[in-house]
């Protein structure tokens, strides 16, 4: 027995000893770390809810107005925009700074042509030309021509008198920036009134252009002006050079100075906190409407009648235009009879208090659902 | 704090550290496990080689008594040995014979008396000899897993007691735990399925010897009543 109960002993070392070494430590399972996700619990009335954004731009997943160019510079602002003071709606009228603009844009259009076109790279050599008798249909048009030629000869005369002279110059030059001064305002006055009329641009144009042609009087020159010309035609259609002009360089109409980072989804105005109408205020609604409902028990045909009255009221709790009434299921004259009984119950309870005035956007429009079948008889 | 916690919980997951980290108890029954291991199989040995000897002598025993060999030499040789089963069975019937004789027996069914209950007194040595320690064989297994699960409650009670305490659910807090608290399932198992196994094979092979044993001593019993018959019968007809 003792050389077994030994046996026995070494035997199980032997695998105590084995089993401790190979099977000791199993191969730990590689399993990737698995981060602690950040969960929150948000109510869902959050996500149904109207969220701040953009009325015009796509839906996205999450709503938000139109981005700011700056950062906020007013700590609490609540709308959405580009401006200092924090204001509810765009101060200035979209339609009027636009008009202004189209007006601005053509006169620079039609005096910078020459000019552009000095920098246009096809025809170089026969800008100068155009440049030249430019000024010239400019004169033949406007009497101040003659003002700027007149200062021209006008130095030769005085220099005589050195001494003279340079106290003339003095004035002298101060003569020639005038005349070239009064000039510049003068014919886009006068231009100015034909480019209202859009379509009548090239029609001037082109009787400037001949004009042009006669007092040169260079044939080979006429080619290269009328590739001018089309140059010009083309500037005036389209020139990239230009786009700068037509571009609305002022600031889209944005009226808070709250910043916004995200692009533009849709959204509503204003974010209305999440929050719906509660129950207690909805009720107050209902109620307000329901105390001056008064339906007629003893009608006939109310079954599974449902009169659906939808309004739209203004911050102050009164209806704006009148409310749209629409019915289904019952007879026809009890619907009838119902759909006045409901919208009369709507007009005579307004204006609708305990509406609370920073849920507006969730109030605005109400849709009332009056069911007169617990009057059935 | 979560980290440092799952540093300490997945340090170490050897059988060693599975033991060294287990409680009091758990490593009590865990010892006490092994221990009952260590015993079944030096039971088995034990047995093995006995059981091997045995049938191996019997066998030769076997062969030299129906050799037709006289019985009083076999029994002269053998006396002085120390005996074993059917041997050991022989010999007692032998030296009940001798003692009768050398005494003058009057009575033949006084005479066949004795030697059966000396053959019996010397079976039922043998047959305890055999199934020696064969009990706590079946003890082990049939206790073995109920001892290994004791350890695994008390293992996993302590570990959510740990979970408790450390108020993190996380796996790699729990799973040590149950894994140190297995282990100690494991090593009754381990204990215990070999000891039912040998339980089962060495009772079967006793009986077997047991049976055998029986079988020569009736036989034996037989021989020496045809005897007794064939040496008193003269004495009985001198004295008449």
């Amino acid at each position: 027995m003792k050389t077994s109960l030994g046996t026995s002993f070494a035997l199980h070392s032997a695998a105590l000893a084995f089993a401790l070494v190979s099977i000791g430590a199993p191969a730990p399972m590689e399993v990737a770390p698995v981060e602690a996700l950040p969960v929150d619990i948000v109510p869902v009335e959050s996500i149904t809810q109207i969220q701040e954004g953009d009325k015009k731009a796509p839906k996205a997943e999450k709503s938000a107005p139109t981005p700011t160019k700056k950062p906020t510079n007013v700590p609490d602002a609540q709308n959405t925009g580009d401006n200092s003071v924090d204001l509810k709606s765009a101060p200035v009228p979209v339609e009027k700074p636009v008009k202004t603009e189209s007006a601005m844009a053509p006169p620079k259009v039609e005096k910078p042509m020459p000019e552009t076109a000095k920098e246009n790279n096809e025809v170089k050599d026969v800008v100068k030309e155009e440049t030249a008798p430019k000024p010239v249909e400019t004169a033949s048009l406007p009497p101040p021509k003659p003002e700027v030629q007149q200062p021209t000869p006008k130095p030769p005369e005085p220099t005589p008198a050195p001494t003279e002279a340079k106290t003339e110059d003095a004035p002298l030059p101060d003569s020639v920036p005038l005349p070239a001064a009064r000039p510049k305002p003068e014919p886009p006055k006068e231009q100015a009134k034909p480019v209202e009329k859009p379509p009548e641009k090239p029609v001037e144009k082109k009787p400037e252009t001949k004009t042009a042609e006669k007092t040169p009087e260079k044939k080979p020159a006429e080619k290269k002006q009328e590739t001018a010309k089309t140059t010009k035609a083309g500037d005036s259609k389209f020139n990239p050079d230009d786009i700068e002009n037509f571009l609305n360089k002022q600031d889209a109409p944005s009226s808070g100075a709250k910043s916004s980072t995200q692009t533009a989804s849709l959204g509503g105005k204003k974010t209305t906190g999440g929050q719906s109408l509660s129950m207690s205020e909805m009720d107050a609604l209902r109620g307000q409407i329901q105390n001056n409902w008064s339906t007629f028990a003893g009608i006939e045909g109310l079954q599974g009648m449902i009169i659906t009255v939808t309004f739209n009221l203004d911050e102050g709790g009164n209806i704006v235009g009148s409310p749209k009434v629409s019915s289904t299921g019952g007879s026809d004259t009890a619907r009838r009879t119902m759909e006045a009984s409901a919208r009369r119950a709507v007009l005579k309870s307004q204006p609708f208090q305990g509406l609370p005035a920073d849920k507006y956007d969730t109030w605005s429009e109400v849709v009332v659902n009056f069911d007169p079948s617990e009057f059935a008889l | 704090m979560e980290q440092v916690a799952l540093e300490a919980a997945t340090h170490d997951v050897s059988l060693w550290a599975l033991f060294m980290q287990a409680g009091f108890i758990v490593k009590a029954v865990m010892i006490g496990l092994m221990f009952a291991s260590v015993w079944t199989w030096a039971i088995v040995i034990d047995k093995y080689i006995n059981f091997a000897k045995a049938k191996r002598q019997f066998d030769q025993f076997e062969q030299v008594f129906w050799s037709g060999q006289s019985l009083e030499e076999l029994y002269r040789t053998l006396a002085d040995r120390q005996n074993v089963g059917m041997a050991a069975i022989f010999v007692s019937a032998m030296r009940e014979w001798k003692k009768s004789f050398e005494r003058g027996a009057r009575s033949p069914i006084g005479l066949q008396m004795r030697i059966d209950r000396a053959m019996d007194v010397t079976l039922a040595r043998e047959a305890e000899g055999f199934e020696a320690r064969l009990g706590s064989l079946a003890t082990i297994g049939s206790a073995g897993p109920f001892i290994g699960l004791f350890g695994t409650v008390i293992g996993i009670m302590t570990s959510f007691q740990a979970i408790a305490g450390s108020k993190s659910t996380n796996l790699a807090v729990v799973a040590p735990g149950i894994a140190e608290a297995l282990l100690a399932t494991a090593i009754g198992l381990v204990a215990a399925i070999p000891a039912v196994i040998a339980y089962n094979k060495f009772m079967g092979d006793a009986g077997k010897l047991s049976a055998r044993m029986e079988g020569f001593a009736d036989e034996f019993s037989g021989i020496l009543s045809r005897q007794i018959d064939e040496k008193l019968q003269p004495r009985q007809q001198a004295a008449q």
